[in-house]
């Protein structure tokens, strides 16, 4: 009885919603305070999800969307993923005018159709139904309904009713049904700032948000996935191509992941096991024997992206890449793997989300997360973690793409949550020795010798295998602030042993100071000059995050033209605060001699948002040291 | 010793001499060259690249077109490692389709002295659908090293006769050895267009070749059916191409568009003649190229089209007498009602008549609305053919040549040409990537004539900028501009459809955190003036105190920091789109307790031929400093002969706007 009467109280809820739609198809309609920074306006997304079993999910969706100006067309997202697992079954868009007058309807035959492979994939069996329009006017709404059915459902669309910057939103909801047999878990993220009413009955969860106005990007902001609101939702029980599985915590997942996608990939036929047995059979260490494996992997393979079907999410067999020397992130992964066990070395497949935001999995919500494979060899004092889609990467080098944030080890005993290498300040270090001479002309003659570790490594490795005339662009580029460069040599080493690039660099430039009447004015940092100046911002919204600090140590001798001697020299300067500091100091060692010293850090961590300001202070006042001059006068 | 010199040149002759092109044939050296000794940048390199394209007949369906295709290539390091990959795009029409077969492949590796071969397996081969009008075929071959060398082969057999893929001469790596050979039968006439820099002219042969056809007739009255062959001999027109040590194609910046360079050979069906039936024409020359156009009921016969917009063209003009004003009138009419759905084309889409009904059309359906509605309104109105800047230059007739239209009218006091599918274009200031060489303008019945379709009239920015100077450095001010034609084109597409605010914070942070307040547009909307824009400014540290003197450059934060020129050498001309004039009127008033210690000298200087002016005048007079420069780019494109004197003006042009004023403490 009880239930009966909650259920008709939801039966009414939904019909009021539904019917009260009509006036959202007129823009005249949109509050005002949601038109402030938007492009477009979410009016309402009705996301609703029956899991039928375990293997049957149909997924309903219904938007209505009005756009005001051209960059806001993207937002009305009227595209469909399908698959031989994703069935389309009703796929319609209708466009209205300002007014709320209909004036196009497009049926699902009449979407493009398209094979869904980006650039780096050689094949996928995915495809794409979009919707190509051209607005006749702004503003306009579309009313979008799209309903598939799948038989995978190990993933289960989360609510995130913010899908991009811009973009407003109005009404939005979820609803998600499921039999009595599977248990729902769910996580709510980034909601603090954001009302979240939530409905849950026995086999029926219910979310909604209204009324939140769009929000528009700044840098050095928290990624997107740290700021946005979401649901995460997951079945315990779920299909995947055909193999199903029960998984409570990532534990479960990881011996699933282990024992039913990895384990029985490891086929490497005998004569590749005997063959990587001898090749480290000399080796002292398990170390040693891993970077001859690594090294050996990087020079037989190359990424090659393949998705068809469970392919998508198990590695290819390790003897077909023994055979074709290519794979994906998986097959590369799990190929070095099973080398590595080869020999008796233990290693983990792990999950991440790879890019240079550092986003970490949900550690307390085990499902289907990340978008990238790595290898991790556990060894008693750290965790190695190695990048097999390089053919360049040091070992045990990850850089910016898979650093500093947690991922999903995979053992047979079940998956653990790790978190990856930190590249510390300390670490990110670029050191420039550096030697110049001024001629009487005002003629610069410099020899750079620059050495970068950690990330500022990653920023520069693979110029190794640039071309000298690229080369050639790329030094002039990095010294833009000096007019007329001509670069008369270049000698880069990188040094793959110890992590380090190493670069000697010679070049002159033909009036590199000012000469007004008998005085010269040069500026002493000639060859590490700070341009990088963060954007200012009206009005900061968003806390300021430094993602990762570095830290350069410059030394330059300076041989001063003969006809001219010191009028004047900068001060030597000091700053030291929370984000980083900042010292130089200029030594007199002769008449014509000059040693400047200089050393700038900038730390990584969170700030609030009132931060940004002093922040961004301390890179303007950086820029300004950097550009001190010194005055000379004619003897 | 000299002896032995030449017997050892001599013996890398006979080597390079010996190299066998079969397929299959890779050899040890081959594999061994650890770079290419005529380009040791390359990462890759074709060692052997052939095709053959011809026409075979099929009874019952006719001549297809048959491309056979054999390349081996090097791959020295991991930077030549996409060369692995191969994609092929088959073209699909209604149920007629292009088809592969025959993919064969290996790659070479060495190892221990020894050869390993490795062959292209089945499940290495993908084909997908790309669009209704294309299907694509991948393959990607396996055990790729630094020193591996690939070979692969396939055929494509094509039921498109008139359509030749372009014989590619040049490539992004260089090519060792090209053969190519084209095999056309007396009954199709090909034009043959060449392009690029490489000097390139095919051996001409005529062969025989026959036509076998099975008869079959059925005998009345006697029993059975019997079967005889007959004959058809005819002569086929065969020409090869044989190169050697093709060099890459390198990209450099500001070209319109690196494929006007790439050597290549395009054979253009012209008509066909088959026995016992008429000349067919294709295209020959432009007079043909432009009839076929015209001729096409998606072109010619769309211009004639009147109905579905006389009473709203009347309504618009009836009070309007004047030509000029009848032509804008029209053609805001025409912007403001259709809208561009991101198509290129000279054939119409939907046609004119849905897309006026539809609001919402291709190049063509507007354009040719466009030319059709100023005809009717009693104006020398003309389409006119054009190629973007992305499909290249048409140097040779052809009707791929070309891939847009736009409008042209003659008035008594000059031409105008118009194109409605940009939203802030105006007469005479076509959308940047349709500036490119010639157009050619289509009189009725199909005669055509050329025209410059580069802006004749320099797009100027006049900057107007008072400011401030106080004594530590830091100045305020107002600066004002007024850009025309291109510029304001430029500024329009870039500011009116954005947010506001977006917009200033982008523009303070172009400039390096200059704070901006008051900012005003004027004219934004109204494309018959020039775009006015305004504001007024604070920045900071523009001036470095050196004991008791202040230095400063007079432009402050609009000082060219950089020359965009960096290459040291250059091969193709410089695009610049357009001529453009920028000038500088700045006034300075200095901090008080300041005189002027000295000032850079006036200056004036320019590139050969009058390509560029550079031209700088300043003055000081009690505590106030005025500069006066003008900055000007006469041509739309430099040839790569100038490229010495076009880098060292800029690096001349950078310098002098980087001089400094000095002031003493008064």
């Amino acid at each position: 009885m009880y239930l009966k009467s909650i259920l008709s109280i939801l039966f009414l809820l939904i019909t009021s919603t539904t019917f009260s739609q009509d006036n959202l198809l007129t823009s005249f309609t949109v509050p005002a305070n949601l038109i402030k920074n938007a492009n477009a306006i979410v009016r309402a997304n009705d996301l609703q999800i029956n899991l039928k079993s375990s293997s049957e999910m149909h997924v309903l969706e219904k938007r209505i969307v009005t756009v005001l100006n051209k960059e806001g067309d993207d937002a009305i997202n009227a595209y469909v993923h399908y698959d031989n697992n994703v069935k389309i079954k009703d796929l319609e868009v209708i466009v209205y005018n300002a007014g709320g007058s209909q004036i196009k309807k497009i049926k699902k035959n009449d979407f493009k159709d398209v094979s869904a492979v980006d650039g780096g994939t050689l094949y996928s069996d995915s495809r794409v139904k979009y919707l190509e329009y051209t607005p006749i006017g702004y503003p306009y709404t579309i009313e979008f309904v799209c309903e598939t059915v799948t038989s995978n459902t190990a993933f289960i669309q989360s609510f995130s009713p913010i899908s991009d910057y811009f973009l407003s939103i109005e009404n939005s909801t979820y609803q998600i049904t499921f039999p009595s047999d599977i248990t729902i878990r769910t996580k709510e993220k980034n909601f603090d700032n954001f009302e979240l009413i939530k409905e849950e009955i026995s086999g029926v969860i219910k979310y909604k948000v209204e009324n939140i106005p769009a929000i528009k990007p700044e840098k050095y902001a928290p990624a997107f996935f740290d700021m946005a609101p979401k649901v995460l939702v997951v079945s315990n029980k779920f299909t995947l191509e055909g193999v199903q599985t029960q998984v409570e915590n990532w534990n479960d997942f990881g011996k699933w992941m282990y024992h039913d996608l990895i384990k029985n990939t490891h086929d490497l036929p005998e004569s590749t096991i005997t063959m990587i047995k001898n090749l480290v059979k000399d080796e002292p260490s398990d170390i040693e024997k891993a970077k001859k494996i690594y090294k050996y992997v990087q020079d037989k393979t190359r990424y090659i992206s393949v998705q068809v079907g469970i392919g998508g999410w198990k590695p290819f067999n390790a003897s077909e890449v023994d055979k074709l020397g290519y794979g994906d992130c998986k097959a590369l992964t799990n190929y070095t793997m099973s080398l590595l066990k080869a020999v008796g070395i233990k290693s983990n497949y792990t999950v991440v989300y790879a890019g240079d935001s550092q986003r970490s999995l949900e550690d307390d919500f085990a499902a289907m997360q990340g978008n990238h494979v790595i290898l991790n060899i556990p060894t008693k004092n750290e965790n190695i973690w190695l990048e097999c889609t390089s053919q360049k990467l040091p070992f045990g080098f990850i850089g910016d793409f898979t650093d500093d944030r947690d991922v999903l080890v995979i053992t047979p005993e079940g998956g653990i949550i790790k978190h990856t290498k930190k590249y510390n300040v300390e670490e990110n270090i670029q050191t420039i020795n550096g030697n110049y001479t001024v001629s009487n002309y005002g003629m610069l003659e410099a020899d750079a010798l620059i050495k970068s570790k950690g990330i500022q490594y990653d920023d520069k490795y693979w110029l190794e295998t640039e071309t000298e005339r690229d080369l050639d662009t790329y030094y002039k580029e990095r010294w833009r602030y000096i007019n007329d460069i001509s670069i008369s040599s270049m000698d880069i080493k990188n040094n793959k042993q110890d992590i380090e690039f190493i670069e000697h660099i010679h070049f002159n430039a033909t009036n590199y100071t000012k000469k007004i009447g008998n005085r010269m004015l040069l500026t002493i940092n000639a060859l590490n000059r700070n341009i990088h100046l963060p954007d200012r911002y009206r009005n900061r919204k968003f806390p300021l995050k430094v993602k990762r600090g570095f830290k350069d140590v410059d030394e330059f001798k300076v041989k001063l033209p003969s006809e001219y001697k010191i009028e004047s020299l900068p001060k030597n300067a000091s700053i030291e605060n929370k984000y980083g500091s900042y010292n130089t100091q200029i030594i007199s060692k002769d008449d014509n001699t000059l040693v400047y010293k200089r050393e700038f850090i900038i730390n990584d961590g969170e700030f609030t948002k009132e931060d940004y300001t002093a922040f961004r202070g301390f890179y303007k006042e950086v820029t300004k040291l950097d550009n001190a001059k010194i005055a000379l006068i004619k003897k | 010793m000299r002896i032995l010199v030449l017997l050892i040149s001599l013996c890398f002759s006979i080597t390079a001499f010996a190299q066998d092109y079969d397929f299959g044939k890779v050899s040890k050296e081959e594999l061994l060259e650890k770079f290419n000794p005529l380009d040791s940048t390359a990462n890759a390199t074709y060692l052997y690249k052939n095709r053959r394209t011809y026409f075979q007949y099929n009874q019952g369906e006719g001549f297809e077109q048959i491309t056979e295709v054999h390349e081996r290539i090097k791959i020295y390091n991991q930077e030549g490692f996409d060369y692995a990959t191969k994609q092929i795009r088959l073209y699909v029409s209604g149920n007629s389709k292009e088809e592969i077969s025959g993919i064969k492949g290996y790659t070479y590796n060495l190892k221990g002295g020894k050869i390993e071969d490795f062959k292209l397996s089945k499940n290495g081969i993908f084909d997908s659908e790309l669009s209704k009008y294309a299907n694509q075929v991948k393959f990607t071959m396996p055990n790729i090293k630094p020193g591996s060398v690939i070979e692969y082969k396939y055929r494509i057999l094509s039921p498109f006769i008139s359509n030749v893929d372009e014989f590619i001469l040049q490539h992004d790596i260089p090519i060792k050895k090209l053969e190519a050979r084209f095999e056309a039968p007396e009954y199709f006439s090909f034009k043959i267009n060449v392009k690029g820099y490489l000097s390139v002219a095919p051996v001409v042969e005529t062969k025989r070749d026959k036509i076998i056809f099975q008869n079959k007739e059925r005998n009345y009255g006697v029993q059975g059916t019997t079967f005889s062959t007959s004959n058809l001999d005819f002569d086929k027109k065969v020409d090869t191409y044989n190169l050697d040590n093709i060099p890459a194609l390198k990209e450099e910046s500001y070209v319109n568009n690196m494929d006007n360079y790439r050597s290549s050979v395009k054979y253009e069906l012209s008509y066909t003649k088959f026995p016992n039936s008429n000349i067919e024409y294709y295209s020959t020359t432009w007079e043909d190229v432009v009839k076929r156009i015209y001729k096409s009921s998606d072109f010619g016969s769309e211009l004639d089209k009147k109905g579905y917009y006389e009473d709203d063209i009347d309504a618009l003009i009836s009070s309007v007498s004047d030509p000029a004003t009848r032509v804008a009138v029209i053609f805001n009419f025409v912007k403001s009602k259709i809208k561009w759905n991101g198509y290129h084309g000279y054939y119409t889409d939907k046609g004119v008549k849905k897309a006026y009904k539809e609001q919402v059309g291709n190049v063509a359906d507007i354009n040719l609305m466009l030319t059709s509605m100023l005809k009717y309104a009693g104006l020398n109105a003309y389409p006119v053919l054009v190629s973007t800047r992305r499909n290249g230059i048409p140097i040779f007739p052809t009707r791929e040549g070309y891939n847009y239209v736009v409008s042209y009218v003659k008035l008594i006091d000059g031409v105008v040409l118009l194109d409605a599918t940009s939203k802030y274009s105006e007469p005479n200031v076509l959308p940047y990537k349709v500036l490119n060489w010639q157009g050619r303008v289509i009189s009725e019945h199909g005669g055509s004539t050329l025209i410059d379709l580069y802006p004749k009239q320099k797009s100027k920015n006049s900057i107007a900028m008072m400011a401030t100077l106080s004594e530590n450095g830091d100045i305020d001010g107002g600066c004002r501009s007024i850009k025309t034609n291109h510029r304001a084109l430029t500024f329009r597409e870039s500011y009116n459809d954005v947010n506001k605010d977006e917009y200033l914070e982008k523009l303070e942070n172009e400039y390096n955190g200059i704070e901006i307040a008051d900012y005003e547009v004027k004219n934004d909307l109204d494309l018959s003036k020039p775009i006015v824009e305004s504001y007024k400014f604070v920045k900071e540290s523009q001036a470095d105190i050196i004991g008791d003197k202040i230095y400063f450059s007079p432009f402050f934060f609009l000082k060219t920091s950089e020359s965009p020129f960096k290459l040291e050498k250059r091969e193709f001309p410089v695009d610049f789109g357009y001529p453009s004039m920028t000038s500088y009127r700045i006034i300075i008033n200095i901090p008080e307790g300041y005189k002027v210690e000295s000032i850079p000298e006036p200056v004036a200087f320019m590139m050969p031929d009058n390509l560029g002016v550079f031209k700088y005048n300043i003055s000081a007079n009690g505590n106030k400093v005025q500069l006066l420069v003008d900055s000007e780019i006469n041509e739309s494109i430099i040839s790569s002969i100038y490229y010495d004197a076009l880098k060292a003006y800029f690096s001349q042009l950078v310098e002098k706007e980087a001089e400094q004023i000095v002031l003493t403490k008064a």
